[in-house]
Parts: structure tokens; C-alpha cells; sequence
């Protein structure tokens, strides 16, 4: 991690953590204060200009911390004018970074409440069906966490048509899965407003219907995949990278 | 909390020219048939893997002293991801190249890393892996097959099973009890046994496809040198876990069914279905991530760090993805699977092989086991 991204998560880290999901428009002006809605600005035009795995970094903690105010949708607009294709895409981008970071942070939610939680005399966290439960989520998790890596990475270089539309929807699978797991293993509590679970799941079943569902993209990947053809597809995939 | 750290992967500037490389010589010296190119990581061809290492392309990040090449560990990936993808017959060096030179390299004595490493590198030598025995399968601490010593050798006694190539190997890299009387992870050691050694026998296991790909290996007396012996003695459990990471790793655990995307793209090329353009953005999707993550790991490997963890998740997630594939085109395309076409005679083959991909190398449920330890459960 370079150093100006280390900083800018160290800054947002808090910040966001402390604004929570009960953020309120007063809150504006702390984000304002670190100039993380012009993070995509040029420093030239009085920005932060920062690149897409800042935008990544950003977009992930917002997730993370279910942050309440739409500053990634900010970011988002200061990119793209709303309605344009470039806007969709750069959208699915960044929900994909925020479903990743929810799913760290339901995961980890998850995990404590398990190791907590005792049952028929020990932690649930024992059981072997919870275990087994976990570690998929913890895959799932970190599936849409390098999906969401590979699509900023492929920003920076340029054309990222193809690796938005597979993040997205391999982040939305996971989306899925993890919160069908996050909201088993923690039985009736999780079903609670009190809870903050919910805050997460919520989030994470609106975000996956945001900027293209599964179908959406599923749709617009099979078609570039077959139009290109069987012989292109591994070609194509690793020239894409090197 | 983040389990996996995603690194940006450096991809080596060689990658471009090394691919077509792999390329052509798959083009020329590959495999022809369809259903042999899937799974095709068990399919050994001693002529291919001889050419391979004639081309350079094997052992490729060992040291020249030992016949290697001194290549990254990210252009090693870039060949075998080639490799795999083209369906390559690549069975016969596949252990070798993957785990037992590695292992030799780093533990050997001078001994045994000249008799067996350059053969290696040269595509020429062969190895198996004996972990596996009939009492012991995910229970592997539970081990009994004996190493005694006897003057300046050791007597071996016992069995291993499921070994994989072992009639086509030149040695075996095995965990074998070496303290009599200890238990568990205790008194392991890892011994390096040439499959021509007088007591050695090995006895077919044909799979439920009909091939012959493990087998028995029976141990009866077998003297070995005392130069046999691999790393130290009593350390083997602590050996053998470092070498299933090596084990785990790599992109064959997610690219077995390769060959059968690709045939379902061909498929989708002519019939314009949406269920099967559905599932073909459904099964590149997966595709792009399972590569991003899997060099990734192999990006941690290159730096040297400890990279079991994420090799245990890419694993498990790569097994789910490579055993759903022939299910989901059975079930998304009408099919006789009687027929000699090649998309139904592909899926048929692979549907048959999928259970064994999230058995060997560790099964679903101890991969599991282990990613929710490192979770902090347990
Ligand atoms: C194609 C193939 C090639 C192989 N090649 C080799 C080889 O070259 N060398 C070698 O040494 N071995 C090899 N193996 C063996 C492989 O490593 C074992 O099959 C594997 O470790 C599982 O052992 P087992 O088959 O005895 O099953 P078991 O351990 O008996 O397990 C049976 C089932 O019970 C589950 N289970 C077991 N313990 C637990 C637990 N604690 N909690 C929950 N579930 C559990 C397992 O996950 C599995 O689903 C190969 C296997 C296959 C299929």
C-alpha cells in the first residue's frame, strides 16, 4: 500500500467509524474538512486525485462502517453525470468496494458474536455446522474483496468494461451468501432493529440491486463472452493483465 | 476485519512472450482429445513433459545448479495457468514440479538433491506423494506406516493409498512414522524412497471412470540409506504441512473443468439461449475472480510470506466452482450424454470426476476446518 493511501484510510478509518450508519447532514462538513468528496478530483482543479484503489479504499471503509451519508454516491457523481453509461459503471464499481467492505464487517460481526454466544454449555463458535458456515462466508468475503481489487486495478489501466461487469456480479453473489450466513448464525438477536446487523444486510440486499443485478450483468458478460468467441476467451483474460 | 489481503499482482514483463510460447508448443505436442484435456492435470504423457523441459519450462524457479532456471515465481505461474487452461497433458511431472522438487530443494541433502532434482527439471523424473493410508485419510497425524533404524539405514513397513502416479513415479516423498510408539504429530519424518527400491510394490486402484490413476504401494522391509531421510528427523508433520500449502496453491484447483466452459461458449456461439448466456457471464465472472485470487497467492508465495491461509480459501472456492460447472451445463443444456458429441461427452467425463475434486488435496470440510481457525474459531 503506498503511502498517501495508507494516510487516506487512516483518516477515513475513524472518521467513518465514528459517523456510523446514524450519520446526519451536519456530519457534511467533516467529510468537507478532508476533502474525501473531491477525491477523484485532479489536484489541479483543487481535489484530492486520488486513483481508483483510493477510490476502492474509500468506497470499501464507507461499506464497512455502513457509513449513512452517500458520500461514495458524492464520489461516484463527481466522476460521471448521472444517467450516463460511464456513471452505471463506475456506480457498480463502487457498490462492489461497499459490498465488500460490508461483508468484512458482518463477517467479523459474525465471528465475535459466535465466540460470545454460548449454547448446550460452549461458545457456538465450537460447533463444527457454524464453523463450516463461517469459513464460506469468509470466502465469499474475500471473493468480492479481490473482485472489487481487479476492477480498480483495471480503472487505473483504462478499459475496465469487462472487470466491472464480473466484480459486480460476483460481489453480488457474495452479497448474498454472506448475508444469508451473517443472519443464521446470529439467530433471533440479528433479527432485531436494535441489532446493528441489519444495518449491513440491509445495505448489502440493496446494494447488490444497485447499478445491475445479477441478471443485468450476467446478461451483458455472456454476450461480450460469446461474441468474442470460446478461442478468445483465455487470450483475452490474460492479455487483459499483462 | 479483512481475511484476505488483495495485493496488487505484479504480472512478469516476460508474461506476453512466455504465454506464446506455451502456446505453440501446446498447439504442436498437446493433447487432441477433448475429454483428456479436462481435468487434465492427471493425465500423464512423459513425451510432453520431456519437451517441456527441454523448452525450459520446468523447474523453472530452481537454482541452475540443479538444472532450474532461476525464473520468478509469478513466470512459473504464468506457464502453468497456460498450461492448465490449454488442457496440457501435464499429469506425469505435475508433483514434481509443483511440490516434491521444492521440497527437495529446501530440505534435501546434497545427496538427494543432486540424484533427483536435475532429472526433474529435465521433464525425465517423476515423484508421488505418500501421505494418504487406509486408516489415515483427513486423520493424517494418525500414520503408521514405520521407519526403523538399523545401523546406518532405515527399514520401512506399512502402506500408502490413493497415491496418485505412483506407477509411472521414479520416487515417493512420504510421511512415515520414524519413533516407534509416538503418537500423533509426534515422531513424523519424511523420507524420500525410490519406487525401484527391492520391497516396494505397487497394486492399481482403477477409478470409477475406469483409469488408472492411483494406486497402492506396499512397503516390505525396504532399507533405505540414512541419506534418505528428508529435512529432520521428528519435524516430518511440520514438513508435510508446508508442503500441502505448495500443494494447495496453485491454479489447478480451480481450472479442472476449464475445457468444459469453453466448450459451453462454443455451444452459445450457435444457440443464443438466455439461460446459457446467463450462465456463461455467471461462470466468467467466477473465472476472472478465482484467477485474480489464485495469482494473488502466488504473488504472496513470490514474496516469500506465509501463505496458507488464502491457498486453503482459493482452494475451496476454486473446487466449488470447477465441481458446479458440469452440473450447471447438464442442467442448463438438453443433452444425451450417451452420445459422442462433444459437449455432452465432455460434461459426462467431467460430471463422473467432479467428486474428487474437493476430496484429494485436502477435503471441503477440512479446508474449512482450517479457514475457520484461522478465523479465530475453533
Ligand atoms: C483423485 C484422488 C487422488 C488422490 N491422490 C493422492 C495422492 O497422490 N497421495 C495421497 O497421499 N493421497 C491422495 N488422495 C487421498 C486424499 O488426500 C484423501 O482422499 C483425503 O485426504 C480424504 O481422506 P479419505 O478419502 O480417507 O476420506 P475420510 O477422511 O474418511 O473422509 C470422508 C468424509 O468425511 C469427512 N470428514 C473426515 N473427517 C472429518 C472431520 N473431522 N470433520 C468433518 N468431516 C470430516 C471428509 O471431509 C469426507 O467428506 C487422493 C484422493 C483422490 C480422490
Amino acid at each position: 500500500m503506498s503511502d498517501t493511501r495508507r494516510m487516506l484510510a487512516e483518516m477515513a478509518d475513524p472518521l467513518f467509524a465514528e459517523l456510523g450508519f446514524a450519520s446526519t447532514d451536519s456530519d457534511w462538513s467533516r467529510l468537507d474538512e478532508l476533502g474525501l468528496p473531491l477525491l477523484l478530483v485532479p489536484e489541479a482543479d483543487g481535489g484530492f486525485g486520488g486513483d481508483h484503489v483510493d477510490a476502492l479504499t474509500v468506497f470499501r471503509l464507507a461499506g464497512f462502517h455502513a457509513l449513512g451519508l452517500p458520500l461514495v454516491d458524492r464520489i461516484v457523481a463527481s466522476r460521471a453525470e448521472e444517467g450516463t453509461e460511464a456513471h452505471f459503471h463506475f456506480g457498480a464499481f463502487a457498490r462492489t468496494a461497499q459490498i465488500a467492505g460490508a461483508l468484512d464487517a458482518a463477517l467479523a460481526m459474525s465471528v465475535a458474536y459466535v465466540n460470545e454466544r454460548q449454547q448446550f454449555g460452549r461458545p457456538l463458535g465450537k460447533f463444527q455446522a457454524v464453523q463450516q458456515e463461517l469459513a464460506t462466508f469468509a470466502c465469499e468475503a474475500a471473493a468480492a474483496n479481490c473482485a472489487a481489487m481487479g476492477a480498480a486495478e483495471a480503472l487505473d489501466r483504462g478499459d475496465a468494461g469487462f472487470e466491472i461487469a464480473a466484480a459486480k456480479l460476483r460481489a453480488n453473489r457474495a452479497a448474498s451468501e454472506g448475508a444469508r450466513i451473517a443472519h443464521q448464525v446470529h439467530g433471533a438477536i440479528g433479527f432485531t432493529q436494535e441489532y446493528p446487523l441489519h444495518q449491513f444486510t440491509g445495505r448489502l440486499r440493496q446494494w447488490r440491486s444497485d447499478f445491475g443485478g445479477d441478471a443485468y450483468w450476467s446478461k451483458e458478460l455472456g454476450e461480450s463472452v460469446i461474441e468474442r468467441g470460446a478461442d478468445a476467451f483465455w487470450p483475452d483474460l490474460t492479455a487483459r493483465t499483462d | 476485519m479483512q481475511t484476505f489481503v488483495t495485493e496488487a499482482v505484479d504480472w512478469p514483463e516476460s508474461a506476453p512472450e512466455l504465454r506464446a510460447r506455451v502456446r505453440a508448443l501446446v498447439a504442436e505436442h498437446g493433447e487432441r482429445d477433448p475429454v483428456r484435456r479436462a481435468n487434465c492435470w492427471t493425465k500423464a504423457d512423459p513425451e510432453f513433459s520431456r519437451r517441456l523441459g527441454e523448452a525450459g519450462l520446468l523447474g523453472m524457479t530452481w537454482p541452475k545448479e540443479y538444472g532450474g532456471h532461476e525464473r520468478s515465481q509469478l513466470e512459473r505461474y504464468v506457464v502453468i495457468e497456460e498450461l492448465l487452461a490449454a488442457g496440457a497433458p501435464v499429469g506425469a511431472h505435475w508433483i514434481a514440479d509443483r511440490q516434491s522438487g521444492p521440497l527437495l530443494l529446501r530440505l534435501g541433502n546434497d545427496e538427494l538433491k543432486e540424484r533427483w532434482v536435475p532429472g526433474m527439471a529435465r521433464g525425465e523424473v517423476f515423484a508421488c506423494i505418500g501421505l494418504s493410508e487406509p486408516n489415515s485419510g483427513s486423520d493424517l497425524a494418525s500414520v503408521r506406516t514405520s521407519a526403523r533404524r538399523d545401523g546406518n539405514e532405515w527399514v520401512i513397513n506399512g502402506q500408502k493409498v490413493w497415491t496418485t502416479g505412483a506407477h509411472w513415479s521414479h520416487f515417493m516423498i512420504a510421511l512415515i512414522r520414524s519413533e516407534a510408539g509416538s503418537e500423533r504429530q509426534q515422531g513424523l519424518s519424511q523420507f524420500v524412497i525410490p519406487m525401484d527400491a527391492p520391497g516396494v510394490s505397487i497394486k492399481p486402484i482403477i477409478d470409477l471412470t475406469g483409469a488408472h490413476e492411483f494406486n497402492e504401494v506396499f512397503f516390505e522391509d525396504v532399507r533405505l540409506p540414512a541419506s534418505a531421510l528428508l529435512g529432520e528427523e521428528g519435524q516430518g508433520w511440520r514438513q508435510a504441512t508446508a508442503e500441502l500449502s505448495l500443494e494447495r496453491s496453485g491454479p489447478e484447483r480451480y481450472l479442472s473443468s476449464m475445457v468444459l466452459f469453453l466448450e459451453l461458449v462454443r455451444h452459445a456461439e450457435k444457440d443464443q439461449e438466455s439461460s446459457v448466456r446467463d450462465l456463461v457471464g455467471r461462470l466468467a465472472s467466477d473465472a476472472w475472480t478465482l484467477r485474480l485470487m489464485s495469482a494473488s497467492v502466488a504473488a504472496k508465495l513470490a514474496r516469500g510470506e506465509d501463505h496458507a491461509l488464502e491457498a486453503t480459501m482459493v482452494k475451496d472456492l476454486g473446487n466449488a466452482y470447477e465441481q458446479a460447472i458440469p452440473e450447471l451445463v447438464q442442467g442448463a443444456i438438453e443433452m444425451d450424454l450417451s452420445s459422442d458429441e462433444l459437449l455432452a461427452s465432455v460434461t459426462a467425463y467431467l460430471l463422473q470426476v467432479a467428486p474428487s475434486f474437493s476430496l484429494r488435496g485436502g477435503t471441503r470440510e477440512i479446508l474449512k476446518g482450517i479457514i475457520a481457525r484461522g478465523l479465530g474459531l475453533r
